[in-house]
C-alpha cells in the first residue's frame, strides 16, 4: 500500500512538469535553439558572400552592438511603453464595457473591434500613411480649421510611430482585457457596492486587482511586439524615430552583416526577457485566491 | 545622336566590373590581399559555359525569369514582349517578379548556388552598383554566355552595353539602365534646380525653405554615391577620405532639418502625395509619375552629375534551361521588343535603334502592341522618344558609382554611410 501511495506521489509530483512537456519541448524547439543560434551567430565573423561563418568568441560584439545602439534601443523601449499604456488606457473601457454591459451583443461587438484586424499589418498601416500624409484627409483637415499651419506634417514624426504602434497593437490588449473582465464575477461587485463601496473604490479594489493577470498578459502581448516592430517605423516615422527593429532588419537584409545583427537581436531579446522575468515577480499571475 | 550612352563618363565604358582577371592574376592578388580580395571578378572555370558546354544545350521551350517588380511591358494582365517570345521563338515563360531588392535575392539564391543546385530561375536581373552581383561574379556562379547566340546583341547593344559583356567575363548583358538623380516639385521650388545643393545646402534660407521636404533613398550605395558628387567628387576615383567628407555632408543635411526621411523604392509616392518636394530618386519613377499627372515633378539634371546604373541579365549555374535563357536575352535585343519594352518601362534602353522603332513602329506585332499598351499608358511614343529621362540627352552628365575592390571596401564604406539612415 504504501509503495503504492509513494508512486502515486511521484507521478502527482511529475503530472505538471509531464502536462507541461508539449509546451517546454516547444518553447526549447521555437525559442531557446533559435536564441542559442543567435549567440553563436554574433560571436561568428561571417563573409556575406559565401555566408560562411568562422567562431571567433568576440563577446565585445555584444557590447559593440549595444554601445552603436543603445540610444535605439532605449527608443524603442520608450515607444513601446507608450504605445502599451496608451492601448492599456483606451482597451480598459471598451473591454468593461462589452463585458458588463453588451449582453447578448457581446459577441458582436467583439467582432466589430477585431474587423479592422483581419486586414493585413502592412496594408493597414500603408492606410494610415495616406490618411496622415500632406495630401491626405486628416492634415488638410485640420489646416482647413486653421488649427495647424500649413507646413505642418504628422508623418515622420515621432507621434505618428507611436500612434501606429498603438493602433496595430490594440486587439493585443483589448482581447486578454475582456477574457479577465468577463471572467469576474458580477457577485462580486455587487458584494462590494452591499459593503458600502462607491464605483471608484469597487473598481481600485475589486476589479483592478482581480484584472492583475489580464493587463499582465495584455502588457506582454503588446510591449514585447511593439519593441520589436519595424514596420510602423518604416512607414509613419523618419530617421530621428527609428527603431531597433529597423536597425536589425538591414543589418540582416542590406547590409548582409549577420554578426551584427545577431549581436543586437541577442540584446533584444535578452532585454525582453529580463523584462518579463522582473514584471512577472512584481505582477505574477494572481487569483481571487490570493485576495481572500 | 541623343541615346544614351554615347557619352558617358569614361569609368562607365570601362565598366563598373572591372576587366575579367585570368586564374594566375587572381592567385597573385590573393596571395597579396589575401582574404581581403573578395570582389575580383571570379574566373569561370573551364567546363561551364564553353563552346563544347554550350554545344550539349538545346531548347526546352520553358524559361523561368527573375526579375523586379514593373519591369515588363502588361497589358490586360499579359507580358506582351514574352507572348511574342513563345509565338517567334516557342519559349514558354514562367516570370516572376521576385527582386525587390539586390543583397535579399542574393541571400536567397546563394545556398542553392553554393550546393551546386538549381535556384528555380534561368534569367535573374542583377544591378551593377550592388554587392550582390558582385558576389556572383566572384563566386564564379553565372554561366558565361554563348557568344555565338547573341546575333541580335552584337548588331543593335550600345557601346555601353558591349562593355558590360566585355568586361564581366561574357556573363552579363543589360537588361535596362537608369539614372539616380533628384527629383523636384517645381511648383514649390524653384532655386537650384540644376544643383544638387537643392537638396544638400544647409544655409538658413535653404532649410527655412525646404525644411522636412527633402527624402534620400535609404540604400547606403546610393546615398554615399550622391554625396559624393554633391561635395564635388567623382564617386567612380573617390577615396575612403573622399567618403568620410560626404557622410559628414550627409550628416550635416540630415541634421539641418532639411531631411524628413530615407525611403526604399516607395519614395517616389512621397513625391506624388506632396509630402516630398525634393527627393533621390530612379529615373524611370520619375517620368511615370508625370505621365500619370503629377505634371511638376522634374528630374533634375544636377552640374554636378547624374548616377548611371545599369541592371544586367545573368544565367545562374545550375539554370535548367540555358538554351531558352540564351535565346530570350537576345531575343531583348531585337530593336522592336526594346522599343516595346522602353514605351514601358520607361527606363533607359540598352539598345539606341529602339528610338527609330518607337518613332516608326515595325508593321505587325509591335504596332498592335503599342496600340494596346498606349491604351493603358496614355501617351504616344513621341513622348517617350523626347523624354531626357528614358533618352538621355548629351547635356546629362553621367557619372558611374564607385566600384568596390574588397570587401574590406565594403564594410568601410557601409560604416560611414549606413548609420546615417537611422539616424545615427
Amino acid at each position: 500500500m504504501s509503495e503504492s501511495r509513494g508512486r502515486s506521489r511521484r507521478i502527482g509530483r511529475l503530472a505538471p512538469y509531464l502536462l507541461g512537456l508539449p509546451a517546454i519541448v516547444w518553447l526549447a524547439v521555437f525559442f531557446l535553439v533559435p536564441l542559442g543560434m543567435m549567440l553563436v551567430k554574433a560571436l561568428q565573423e561571417c563573409n556575406p558572400a559565401t555566408g560562411s561563418c568562422v567562431m571567433t568568441w568576440h563577446w565585445s560584439s555584444l557590447s559593440d552592438a549595444w554601445s552603436n545602439s543603445s540610444t535605439i534601443i532605449i527608443r524603442s523601449l520608450t515607444y513601446a511603453l507608450a504605445a502599451t499604456v496608451i492601448d492599456l488606457v483606451l482597451s480598459f473601457p471598451i473591454a468593461y464595457w462589452i463585458a458588463f454591459y453588451a449582453g447578448r451583443r457581446r459577441n458582436f461587438f467583439l467582432i466589430m473591434l477585431l474587423v479592422p484586424f483581419f486586414v493585413s499589418f502592412v496594408i493597414r498601416t500603408v492606410i494610415w500613411k495616406f490618411l496622415l500624409s500632406s495630401d491626405g484627409l486628416v492634415v488638410h483637415t485640420l489646416q482647413a480649421l486653421h488649427l495647424v499651419s500649413s507646413d505642418y506634417q504628422i508623418l515622420g514624426t515621432t507621434g505618428a510611430v507611436i500612434a501606429g504602434l498603438a493602433y496595430n497593437f490594440l486587439p493585443f490588449t483589448a482581447l486578454p482585457l475582456y477574457v479577465s473582465l468577463e471572467r469576474l464575477s458580477p457577485a462580486l461587485l455587487e458584494a462590494s457596492h452591499d459593503l458600502y463601496a462607491g464605483r471608484i473604490t469597487t473598481f481600485r479594489k475589486v476589479v483592478l486587482p482581480l484584472c492583475v493577470p489580464g493587463i499582465f498578459a495584455a502588457f506582454l502581448l503588446t510591449f514585447i511586439p511593439a519593441f520589436g516592430d519595424y514596420v510602423n517605423q518604416q512607414v509613419l516615422g523618419g530617421f530621428s524615430n527609428t527603431m531597433v527593429g529597423t536597425v536589425i532588419q538591414n543589418y540582416f537584409l542590406v547590409y548582409n552583416d549577420f554578426s551584427t545583427g545577431s549581436a543586437l537581436s541577442v540584446i533584444v531579446m535578452g532585454i525582453s526577457l529580463v523584462g518579463i522575468l522582473v514584471y512577472g515577480r512584481l505582477l505574477g499571475s494572481k487569483s481571487i485566491g490570493d485576495f481572500v | 545622336m541623343s541615346q544614351f550612352p554615347e557619352h558617358l563618363d569614361p569609368a562607365i565604358l570601362r565598366g563598373l566590373l572591372s576587366p575579367r582577371v585570368s586564374r594566375r592574376q587572381a592567385l597573385q592578388a590573393g596571395a597579396v590581399a589575401g582574404a581581403a580580395s573578395l570582389l575580383l571578378p571570379g574566373v569561370a572555370d573551364a567546363a561551364v559555359g564553353d563552346a563544347s558546354w554550350w554545344a550539349n544545350k538545346s531548347k526546352t521551350g520553358n524559361l523561368n525569369f527573375a526579375n523586379w517588380p514593373y519591369y515588363i511591358d502588361t497589358y490586360d494582365g499579359k507580358h506582351p514582349t514574352l507572348d511574342y517570345l513563345k509565338t517567334s521563338n516557342g519559349i514558354t515563360t514562367t516570370y516572376s517578379e521576385v527582386i525587390e531588392d539586390n543583397p535579399t535575392f542574393y541571400q536567397q539564391i546563394r545556398p542553392s548556388l553554393q550546393a551546386g543546385d538549381p535556384t528555380g530561375y534561368d534569367i535573374i536581373v542583377m544591378t551593377d552598383n550592388a554587392v550582390g552581383l558582385r558576389y556572383l561574379l566572384n563566386g564564379n556562379y553565372l554561366v558565361p554566355l554563348d557568344d555565338t547566340a547573341l546575333t541580335n546583341f552584337k548588331k543593335n547593344a550600345s557601346a555601353a552595353a558591349k562593355a558590360v559583356y566585355a568586361n564581366s567575363g561574357k556573363r552579363l548583358i543589360p537588361w535596362q539602365s537608369g539614372m539616380t538623380s533628384l527629383a523636384y516639385n517645381s511648383s514649390k521650388v524653384t532655386t537650384n534646380t540644376k544643383s544638387l545643393k537643392m537638396a544638400f545646402d544647409t544655409s538658413s534660407s535653404n532649410v527655412a525653405k525646404l525644411r522636412h521636404r527633402v527624402g534620400m533613398l535609404s540604400d547606403p550605395i546610393e546615398l554615399g554615391n550622391i554625396a559624393l558628387l554633391a561635395i564635388g567628387k567623382n564617386p567612380a576615383t573617390s577615396t575612403p577620405s573622399d567618403w568620410q567628407l560626404a557622410a559628414t555632408k550627409l550628416r550635416q543635411q540630415r541634421d539641418s532639418g532639411l531631411v524628413k526621411a530615407y525611403y526604399g523604392n516607395d519614395i517616389i509616392n512621397e513625391l506624388k502625395q506632396g509630402n516630398l518636394w525634393v527627393g533621390q530618386v530612379y529615373s524611370g519613377d520619375v517620368f511615370q509619375a508625370r505621365i500619370g499627372g503629377n505634371k511638376n515633378l522634374k528630374l533634375m539634371n544636377p552640374t554636378e552629375g547624374a548616377l548611371l546604373w545599369t541592371d544586367n541579365m545573368c544565367i545562374p549555374k545550375g539554370a535548367e534551361h540555358p538554351r531558352d535563357a540564351m535565346i530570350a536575352m537576345d531575343f531583348f535585343y531585337d530593336p522592336a521588343v526594346a522599343a516595346v519594352l522602353a514605351y514601358y518601362v520607361n527606363y533607359i534602353t540598352p539598345v539606341p535603334t529602339a528610338k527609330a522603332k518607337l518613332s516608326s513602329p515595325a508593321a505587325g506585332w509591335q504596332a498592335t502592341t503599342m496600340t494596346n499598351l498606349k491604351k493603358d499608358i496614355g501617351v504616344a511614343a513621341s513622348v517617350i522618344t523626347s523624354a531626357p529621362e528614358v533618352f538621355p540627352t548629351s547635356a546629362y552628365k553621367l557619372k558611374a558609382y564607385y566600384a568596390f575592390k574588397t570587401q574590406g571596401e565594403i564594410d568601410t564604406w557601409n560604416e560611414k554611410f549606413a548609420g546615417i539612415p537611422t539616424g545615427s
